[in-house]
């Protein structure tokens, strides 16, 4: 077979596919901006609900896709549609013509820096759940007390939030919180942990059990109500105000520190690919397929396919299922062209 | 000239004497319940000012300027000016003119009244005068004002209105025979003139003036009176209190129509809110329609741009907070947390500074701040440091001025018995109301505007080499409209940056969406207004974006393309620390 598939974007959407083309017999190339794969996933420390190693995973589907075609620290500059296919133009001089592509440029972390009242960037304390993943990880956080003796977590910040520009449910941080506050309690025991939302959105597979563990193992303290701003008192502690709106009383709480839950946003990238390609953005600015409920990875434009979160915020099983459903659609794809 | 008959009457002058007793008894009837709805206090002011020789004249210098020769039109728009001030002043003229005439030539007939009105009829060979040529002057000069308010129904732009008001039935009724009224005096005259006394055209002369003067109290033209009544009081200080009555009635009455606000109003970044500026506003408080003007005045942002452009002065704002207040609410407000505040720092002789609810949410702002008082050695307290009371503008603004009262008595003892002479604010809506609302005998209320500019001119605060970065400063609504602050901050940016002006500034400025003020505006409808506001700081081409009120920051952040930045970080940014001993 002599068909190029171009994979944009070298997250585990981005991965899976292309272990799934593999074994199709299909050779496909994979650019990624950034210097290493994974994405996200390569820099978080642990997924939900099992606790299974997230940078153990990213390295095995390495491991597994070794006989692909990899371009690191590529973007696409140009694509030119052909009678049939497409002419892609990359940043390191290469020039592809593609029969297919799959579209897997994943989502950007809203700035938390842009919710000013929360503090991130102000305050010391104030960190947000990536790099709490990364000091998981092992890297040094100045930012992170020595032994917090009280830590809270906010949930949704930049997510359901016209105010910050993001209407849609980010999906994953309500149980990505869960798992925060279980292995921030298994790092400080004693430590008083509270997460204040204002929905818990826990529909996948385990995420109730997780959030009854979180509660009767661990004793996270969840308080409903939206954190309305963030101070400082005169000892440099960081004080929350919030509502409890179960009891229906304004709160008041000094922290050691505190974690911003910020939610999943469209990549800015999509907007030069969707500028080149035609494809169309929805009213969330993510990519939009050509329907969402029987074609998610479909673009609705001949030869293109979506996987992940270029089209919305999505779970890591869900990722992995829509990276291997576009797999397959861009195979019976090409063997028509064949 | 003489005298054509010597019964010196005719049938025609019935229309115009009818029409000219109704809206005499139609407005001074109206005159008088606006007056016996003012508060005793404020009745006897007002009738004291009639009578003091320097408000005598200011009101004539008032009526003539602003009734007669529409000079804030003049300089809006010439086209506008002229149009306006051709028809009011040259009709006025011809008024006094005829009158003159009379009373030179005809003296015994002064008390036909109509007789300045027909002269030619019942005159003859009165055209050679002095007076009269000067009255066919004027009459030309009417005609030329219509033929422009003709050409403005169609070619609105011509005259710098995008948009005009749609007319009501009243209105239409009004316009026509206000038209109808000099060409008809023109052509009856020159038939005069010529020796003709067929009386038809006179009659419909007489008429077209009837029918003006019978829709004038039901239409805009009933401006025309309520503008010398507004320009009186105003001139006697009587405020606007009561939602319809007095002032606000007045306010409201003199509302030409002329639909300048509408091109103002921010909200008009979507079309659907067109219906809602303050022209329909002051039409739904005239016809008392409830739903209507509790829609409008709950949906505006009272960011004071109609006002800043109304040629009359209607208060657009007001006139929605006393609506506001009217409404009945079940729930009042809860104030007993205010006495677990925390214990007030004493601040004998400092300054105090008051940073507000917004600069809490903004907290970059406070920081700032802290940072260039410590940089200028200024021995300073930070009254709501871990919280405080809110300055009560918010509720001021919803309409509930007796929750707004009780906040801001409490706020005024913490501040007088702290002791501090001055009070540093950095939210523009606290200083509005502390400026307006507040009684602190003794206390310096000052924006920080104010006071780092007093610190860079007292040397305590020492100045970086200018950035080379270009700001566009945003005029905020309640510092630049609400407490007239326009060139002190421009001052400093200029100081310390690089400044660009965007073409709608200070007065013009466009409201950035996201004001306390309005009580119904959904975000979608906020983040038009907000862009269109950006777009217009855009075209300045400046690198960044300066504003002096939190609120505007936070809302800027959101949207802005280019970085966005309050004054006071600007300030901190730019001053030096090392002269200073910390």
């Amino acid at each position: 077979m002599n068909h190029n598939i171009v994979i944009i974007g070298g997250g585990i959407a981005g991965m899976e596919a292309a272990k799934a083309l593999l074994a199709l017999g299909h050779t496909p190339i994979l650019i990624e901006s950034k210097p290493y794969l994974g994405g996200h996933v390569a820099k978080w420390h642990k997924l939900f609900p099992d606790m299974s190693s997230a940078t153990e995973l990213v390295e095995k589907l390495r491991k597994d896709i070794t006989a692909a075609n990899i371009f690191l620290s590529t973007d696409v500059i140009s694509m030119n549609r052909l009678a049939s296919g497409w002419t892609l133009k990359l940043s390191n001089g290469i020039v592809i013509n593609a029969s297919a592509i799959l579209v897997s440029t994943g989502f950007k972390l809203f700035e938390a820096s842009k919710k000013e009242e929360y503090g991130y960037g102000v305050y010391e304390n104030v960190i947000t759940n990536s790099d709490l993943e990364a000091w998981f990880n092992g890297e040094s956080d100045w930012r992170i007390p020595q032994n917090p003796k009280t830590i809270g977590f906010v949930h949704c910040v930049g997510s359901r939030d016209l105010k910050a520009c993001n209407g849609q449910c980010s999906k994953v941080c309500c149980a990505t919180a869960i798992k925060q506050a279980i292995e921030i309690k298994e790092r400080f025991p004693f430590a008083k942990v509270y997460c204040f939302y204002m929905d818990l959105r826990l529909f996948g597979k385990k995420y109730e059990d997780f959030y009854v563990n979180a509660q009767r193992d661990y004793g996270v303290q969840f308080i409903r109500g939206r954190v309305s701003e963030v101070g400082e008192t005169i000892d440099h502690r960081l004080q929350v105000k919030a509502e409890d709106t179960l009891s229906g009383k304004p709160l008041k709480l000094q922290l050691d520190m505190l974690v911003l839950m910020a939610g999943i946003v469209n990549n800015p990238s999509i907007r030069s690919i969707s500028a080149m390609s035609g494809l169309e953005t929805d009213s969330d600015g993510f990519l939009r397929s050509s329907d969402n409920e029987y074609g998610v990875v479909e673009s609705g434009q001949p030869g293109i396919y979506f996987a992940g979160a270029c089209t919305g915020p999505k779970t890591v099983p869900e990722t992995v299922a829509e990276a291997r459903s576009a797999a397959l659609q861009i195979h019976s794809y090409i063997k028509k062209l064949a | 000239m003489i005298e054509r008959f010597p019964e010196g009457f005719h049938p025609f002058v019935i229309p115009f004497l009818a029409g000219m007793a109704f809206v005499l008894v139609v407005c001074l009837a109206k005159a008088a319940v606006v007056f016996f709805q003012l508060d005793a206090g404020s009745r006897r002011r007002y009738l004291v000012s009639l009578i003091i020789p320097n408000v005598i004249i200011k009101n004539v210098i008032d009526i003539i300027l602003d009734c007669l020769l529409h000079v804030k039109l003049w300089k809006r728009n010439r086209m506008l000016g002229f149009m306006h001030s051709s028809i009011a002043f040259g009709w006025f003229m011809i008024i006094l003119l005829g009158h003159i005439q009379v009373l030179l030539y005809f003296p015994n007939r002064l008390n036909t009244f109509y007789y300045p009105i027909f002269f030619d009829y019942f005159i003859e060979g009165g055209n050679d005068t002095l007076v009269s040529k000067l009255m066919d002057v004027f009459l030309y000069v009417i005609l030329a004002g219509i033929a422009l308010a003709i050409i403005k129904r169609f070619y609105s732009k011509l005259f710098g209105m995008k948009r005009t008001a749609r007319p009501t039935l009243f209105n239409m009724i009004g316009l026509y025979s206000l038209w109808a009224i000099f060409p008809l005096r023109l052509l009856a005259e020159l038939c005069a003139r010529s020796g003709n006394t067929d009386p038809t055209l006179w009659w419909a002369y007489s008429i077209a003036l009837c029918t003006f003067m019978c829709v004038l109290p039901f239409s805009r033209y009933l401006h025309i009176p309520a503008e010398m009544l507004l320009v009186t009081m105003r001139n006697a200080h009587i405020e606007v209190t009561r939602p319809g009555k007095g002032m606000a009635k007045v306010q409201t009455d003199s509302c030409p129509n002329c639909g300048v606000c509408i091109d103002a109003c921010p909200m008009n970044a979507d079309p659907a809110n067109l219906k809602d500026s303050t022209v329909y506003y002051t039409r739904q408080l005239r016809r008392n329609n409830r739903e209507r003007i509790d829609h409008i005045a709950d949906k505006c942002m009272l960011c004071g741009k109609c006002t800043s452009v109304c040629q009359v002065g209607v208060d657009g704002p007001k006139l929605r907070i006393l609506a506001r207040a009217t409404r009945k609410y079940n729930i009042g407000a809860d104030f007993t947390t205010v006495e677990n505040l925390p214990v007030l720092p004493d601040a004998q002789g400092k300054v105090l500074y008051f940073s507000g609810c917004m600069t809490q949410l903004t907290p970059l702002i406070g920081r700032s701040i802290e940072s260039v008082l410590k940089k200028a050695q200024v021995e300073y307290e930070w009254l709501d440091r871990d919280g405080g009371l809110c300055c009560g503008r918010p509720l001021h603004t919803a309409g509930r001025l007796k929750e707004a009262q009780e906040l801001i008595h409490r706020n005024e003892e913490l501040i007088l018995s702290s002791g501090a002479t001055t009070l540093l604010v950095s939210c523009p809506i606290c200083y509005r109301e502390f400026k307006e609302k507040y009684v602190l005998p003794g206390v310096n209320v000052v924006h920080y505007a104010d006071y780092f500019t007093q610190l860079i001119e007292n040397g305590r605060l020492v100045l970086k080499e200018k950035s080379d970065i270009c700001y566009v400063y945003h005029d905020p609504c309640e510092l630049g409209r609400g407490c007239g602050m326009y060139e002190t901050p421009r001052k400093l940016i200029a100081q310390t940056a690089g400044i660009a002006e965007a073409p709608a500034n200070r007065a013009g400025s466009i409201c950035c969406g996201g004001s306390l003020g309005s009580l119904s505006l959904d975000f979608t409808h906020r983040e038009k207004i907000t862009r269109a506001s950006l777009e217009n700081l855009y075209q300045s081409r400046a690198d960044a974006i300066a504003t002096a009120c939190p609120l505007c920051l936070a809302t800027f952040s959101r949207y802005s393309d280019r970085p966005v930045k309050d004054l006071a970080q600007i300030i901190d940014e730019q001053t030096k620390t090392n002269n200073i001993r910390q």
